[in-house]
Order: C-alpha cells, then structure tokens, then sequence
C-alpha cells in the first residue's frame, strides 16, 4: 500500500469522465502526470512519464473496440511491473485474463466504483503497491459458474463471502472491515478455505489472490 | 392439375463406377430401347390413325372426340415414356402439369379442354415421332447384341454350318465369309479367330453404344415430354424464392420492430425513471444543505444509489443491443460471458469459430441468451448446455435444459422475436419442448467466416 500522493496518467476518450476524474484525484492531492484520449499515447505517457499507476478505459479510439486493454498489455510489456488499472463500463472475464497474465500490480474495475472514492482510492493505491484488484462482478462471474460437482458446495455462506473478497484483492484487515468481524476470525476462515479447497497457503497476499483466481477458474 | 415435381436427389453418377454398375446401366438401357420398339410401333399405328381419322372427321361432330381419345392415348403412352427414361437419364420421374376442366364446366367444354393444352399436343407430337429414333436405336442395338453375341459363341456353332463350296447335289454353291473375302484360308481356326475377334470388338464398345443409343432416345422424350413441364418448374422456383426473401425482410422487419419496442419500453421503466428520482433528490439535497445538513447527506446517498443502478440497467440494455465483448472477441467468448452471468449453472461445449458477419454473430448470440434467459426463468431448470457447431457455411447453437418443458414459439415475444430474427437472416429456430421437459432450442444460420 503506498500512502504518498501518486503519479498518475489517465487514459479515457470520454473527455467528461477524464475532466471528471483528474478532479477528483487533483483533490485528493495525487498528480495527474498525462492525460490521453486513445491507446497509442497511452503507451508513450507510460514510457515518458513513468507513472506510479494508469488509469485506463477499454474502449478508445482508433479500434473503437478494447483497445485500451490492449494498449496495456502493450504498455507492460515495454515496462515490466508498470501499475495498471482498468476501468470500463462492463466487466467481463476474458478480458481480466488478458490482465492477469501480465503479472500483478493491475486492477480492473467497473466505471461505476469510482463513485464509492474511498474504496476507489484505495484500489487504486494498492494496484500501485504491487497488488491486485478486482471487481466484485467479474468475481461474482467466477462464483456462478459452477458445475454440477461443484467443489465450492462444501465451503460455508461466510467462507465464501471471504473467498470472493479475497478474489477481489482485499486484504485481510479490508476483509475483516467489510464483514464486520475480527481479523482473527478472517484468518481462521481463510484457513478453512484453503485445507478444503487443498490450496496452499500463502503469507505474500497478491500471491494469495492469484492462488484463489487461478482455482476459481480451473 | 397439382400434382407436383418429385423433387428428389438426382442419383449419385460418380460414387459407383464399378463393373457391376456398367452391367447394370447395360442392362437398363437395353431393356429400355428393347421394349421401346413395340411401344414406338403401336403408339405410331395408333396415333396416326386417330389423328388422320379425328382430324378428316372434324367437318363433322364425331372428329372432335376422335381426336380426343387420340390425346389420352398419346398422354397414356408419354406417361409411360416418362417412366420409363427416368432410370435411364438418372433423374427423378417428372410430373408435368395437365390443364384441367372446371369441376362445374358443362360437356362441350370438359370435351374441348384437351384441345387447347399444349402438352397434350406434344405429347402427340412426341408418340408420332419417337417412331424415328426408336426404330433406328433398335436396329442398331439389336445389331450390337447379336454380333457380339454370336462373335462370342461362334466356336461352338461354326460347325453347323455349310463350308463345302460344292454341296451334296453336286451344285458349286459359292459360301464365302468374310475372312475369305479378304484373303484369308477358309480353316476353321481363322474363322473361330475372325469371328471371336468381331465379338469382342462388338461386345466391348456395347455398354457405350446401348448407352448412346438410349441417351439419344431419352433425351429427345425428355425434350418434348418433360420440357415445358422443367421450365415452368424454374419459373415457380423463382417464385418461391422471391417469396422467401419477402417473408425474410417481413421477419426482420417484425423482429426490428419488436426489438425497439422491448428496448423503448425498457429504457422508459429502467434508466429513465431512475434519472428522475436522481434529479427530484438532488434538488432536495440542495434544499436540505442549509437546514439539515444530515437529510442532506442521506439523499445524497440515495442519489447515487439510483446513479448506480441506473447504470446497471443502462449497462444490461447494451448488452441487450449489442453486447461489446461478442464484438471485440467474438461469439466464443461472448457464450463464455453469458454463461457466467447466467443464475443456472450452464455447461458450454463450444469449440473455437472464427469470426463472422455481425448479424450472424448476433443473432447466434442472441439465440442463446433468449434460450438461457427461458431456461432461467421459465422452466425450473437446475442445469443448461450450450453446444455450438460449425460445418460447411452453417452454425448450430443448441441449448438444451432439464426443466420442465413447454416453452413454445408462439407463446411469449421471446422465441416468437427469436425465430424472426433467424429468419431474417436465413436461419431457423427449432423449438422442442414437450411438457414435463426436457427443453431443447436449436438455432441453425448460415455462418461465412471471415478473416
């Protein structure tokens, strides 16, 4: 988690959500390094300025299509471990795994969270600590599609509250809020979930949501 | 008349050429120009006659019924004809189409009807001078047959035969065959040789000349008997094209208009509503600030809980139009994506199609969010499986559920919305759903790949 202010690029053709959000992050005392309208410039805003994290839409010019999506592969590639997190107006799987592949330190959120700030900023910090984030429905995705031996069925209604917010990229003190619980109780249930589910478990918390997101989609 | 062309695949001429088949195809033809000639002979006898007699009559009333019974004969032997050159040419038995009095018409019109149609006249026609072809087939097959034949057996024949050139009366008789007439000696080894060697000449080229023979028989019936029949049948062909491209563009334009509809109606109850209620609260929460600056704040949170479901409503419609990730991705992963949402755990079987024309894209999508959405909703199903496969220019989704049956087409706009939009683009919906389940909607449209 990073407390200081952030460098941020922000890549969105919809100039009212871009005004919008180099606002609200100006606001909270973050930098607003570059802000671009398609996914080319992305690219060069990441390697000109070296931003602590982009915030970037799927759908921008020239493709018109998840351009900006690709523009992030492209953008980590070129510099390894660049934070990145996507927002868009739909959530779907597929396009998380194009994200995921690349290594931690990426986010991919709903449009609409950015109007929870707190949570929102809070994201968006740790996606430039190293972490990973992820939205609740593309989670929630994860969780529906399940088979008729569905191995999820021996885990309890709470531990699979706490599995879904461990999909998400909380932590365990985030989890233990939201849940209103102790944080040892949270431990204890992520406990159960990984001897149920025979996974390993796993001090370094990014490298605990990649464990639970790569079983959620095998 | 109505009956209708036996529309049938033409036999397959390609897949057996073996021996057997041109044994077979030897014998078809043989026997078609062999009984042809009786037939030619009595069906001349009888039309000319008929027609010589009806026609030198027709100054009086008698030639009329004459000429008459003449054109039933000729239609009864045509339709033997007709029969008779399918096998032959390979081709399904054709129907052509007789004009038929009135059921209500008085006697001098049932008696002229036949005069005026023109098929009966070829018909006519066609029995007078099939005589022509079939004699001369005839002699030429007959002539095939027997030399190769007789070729053939010659050796166990050739000694019944007179060789002497002086015969038992002591009268010089001059009995030269043909080997002899080109300089051969008159042995018997020459003979049996020169003759086994005609035989087999005759008897190899014979499948192609019986086949010439009764090719060019069959197709001068075929041109007078089935002619005008074929090309009528093309000309309502076309029609029935025509008709089906109109119903296409009626279903896409029903489809269309239901889908707006749905879509009006959606946006009015959903987004716009919530837009509303977004706009009263906030100008209370205006109002509120200076009094009560708590009211305020707890407006406030309901306006963006309206904010937020009013995208989620906004977001579901997209996906209704046009779902963007069937757009960027393609249908594969678009399935992907509509299983995951979908309440009933759905099983997907669906191997890697490549991309193709949006509207078939869509409209294969479409089939199997309506089909999920029915599963879901209607039929208490507690498991879906979607299966999509691809072959030569087709795609077929099939959804198949373990719910309760009845969902039908006419029921609901969904399926009946459905069927019109793959009918729209030349594709067909079918539904099977007995009550008591299981459910299966099976979507076909052509699928054209394209890079």
């Amino acid at each position: 988690m990073v407390d200081r202010p952030l460098r941020i690029v922000i890549a969105d053709d919809a100039v009212l959500l871009r005004e919008g959000l180099v606002r609200l992050l100006t606001e909270q005392g973050h930098r607003v390094v570059a802000a671009v309208g398609d996914g080319p410039s992305l690219v060069e805003a990441v390697l000109a300025h070296d931003p602590d994290v982009s915030i970037v839409d799927v759908r921008m010019p020239p493709s018109h299509t998840d351009e900006g999506l690709r523009a992030a592969v492209t953008a980590r590639k070129a510099r390894p471990g660049t934070a990145i997190l996507v927002l868009s107006q739909y959530v779907e799987m597929s396009y998380a795994d194009d994200l995921l592949a690349t290594g931690p330190s990426v986010g991919y959120l709903l449009k609409d969270r950015v109007a929870a700030i707190d949570e929102f900023l809070d994201g968006l910090r740790r996606v430039a600590g190293g972490g990973t984030v992820l939205d609740p429905e593309v989670v929630a995705q994860l969780l529906v599609r399940r088979r008729a031996r569905d191995p999820l069925a021996v885990l309890t209604a709470r531990e699979r509250e706490v599995l879904a917010l461990m999909a998400e990229g909380q932590s365990n003190t985030a989890i233990a809020r939201r849940l209103v619980v102790s944080e040892g109780a949270v431990e204890k249930h992520i406990s159960n979930i990984f001897t149920k589910l025979d996974l390993s478990p796993d001090g370094d918390s990014n490298r605990r949501v990649l464990a639970v997101l790569t079983y959620l989609r095998s | 008349m109505t009956t209708t062309m036996t529309v049938a695949a033409p036999a397959d001429t390609t897949a057996e050429r073996g021996g057997s088949s041109i044994l077979r195809q030897l014998g078809v033809d043989t026997a078609y120009i062999l009984v042809g000639f009786p037939l030619v002979v009595i069906s001349f006898v009888l039309l000319v006659t008929g027609l010589s007699l009806g026609g030198g009559l027709l100054v009086t009333v008698i030639g009329f019924p004459i000429l008459v019974l003449t054109l039933w004969i000729a239609r009864g032997f045509a339709e033997v004809e007709r029969l008779r050159i399918a096998p032959v040419l390979r081709v399904p038995r054709m129907h052509p189409i007789y004009k038929r009095a009135p059921e209500d018409a008085g006697f001098w019109r049932k008696m002229f009807t036949p005069l005026t149609d023109g098929q009966l006249w070829l018909d006519l026609v066609h029995g007078i001078l099939i005589f022509v072809p079939g004699v001369a087939t005839f002699c030429i097959v007959v002539t095939w047959w027997a030399t190769a034949v007789g070729g053939l057996t010659y050796w166990a024949w050739d000694w019944a035969l007179p060789h002497e050139s002086v015969n038992s009366a002591g009268i010089v008789v001059d009995n030269r065959q043909l080997p002899e007439l080109l300089g051969f000696p008159d042995t018997a080894f020459v003979r049996i040789t020169f003759n086994l060697g005609v035989g087999l000449f005759f008897a190899l080229t014979l499948p192609w000349v019986v086949r010439g023979c009764a090719l060019v028989q069959a197709w001068f019936s075929r041109a007078m008997l089935t002619g005008v029949a074929q090309l009528r049948e093309q000309i309502t062909g076309l029609q029935v094209r025509e008709q089906t491209a109109q119903a296409r563009t009626a279903a896409a334009a029903s489809a269309e208009a239901i889908a707006l509809r749905r879509l009006e109606r959606d946006i009015h109850d959903g987004p716009q509503q919530r837009l509303v209620r977004i706009a009263v609260d906030l100008g209370r929460a205006q109002q509120q600030l200076e009094n009560d600056p708590d009211a305020a704040r707890l407006t406030v949170d309901e306006a963006l809980t309206h904010t937020r479901e009013a995208l989620d409503e906004l977001r579901t419609l997209s996906r209704g139009i046009a779902p963007p990730i069937l757009t960027d991705r393609g249908l594969p992963s678009a399935l992907a994506a509509l299983a995951a949402r979908c309440t009933v755990p759905v099983e997907l079987d669906v191997p890697e199609v490549g991309r193709s024309n949006p509207l078939a894209e869509q409209t294969a999508y479409f089939a199997a969010a309506e089909a999920l959405t029915n599963a879901a909703k209607h039929s208490g199903a507690t498991r879906c499986v979607v299966e999509v496969r691809e072959w030569s220019g087709w795609l077929a989704i099939r959804v198949s559920d373990n719910g309760y049956g009845g969902a039908h087409i006419a029921k609901g706009h969904g399926l009946a919305g459905l069927a019109d939009r793959l009918q729209a683009c030349g594709g067909q919906l079918i539904v099977t759903s007995p009550v008591g389940g299981p459910t299966e909607i099976v979507a076909e449209l052509p699928w054209s790949t394209v890079p």
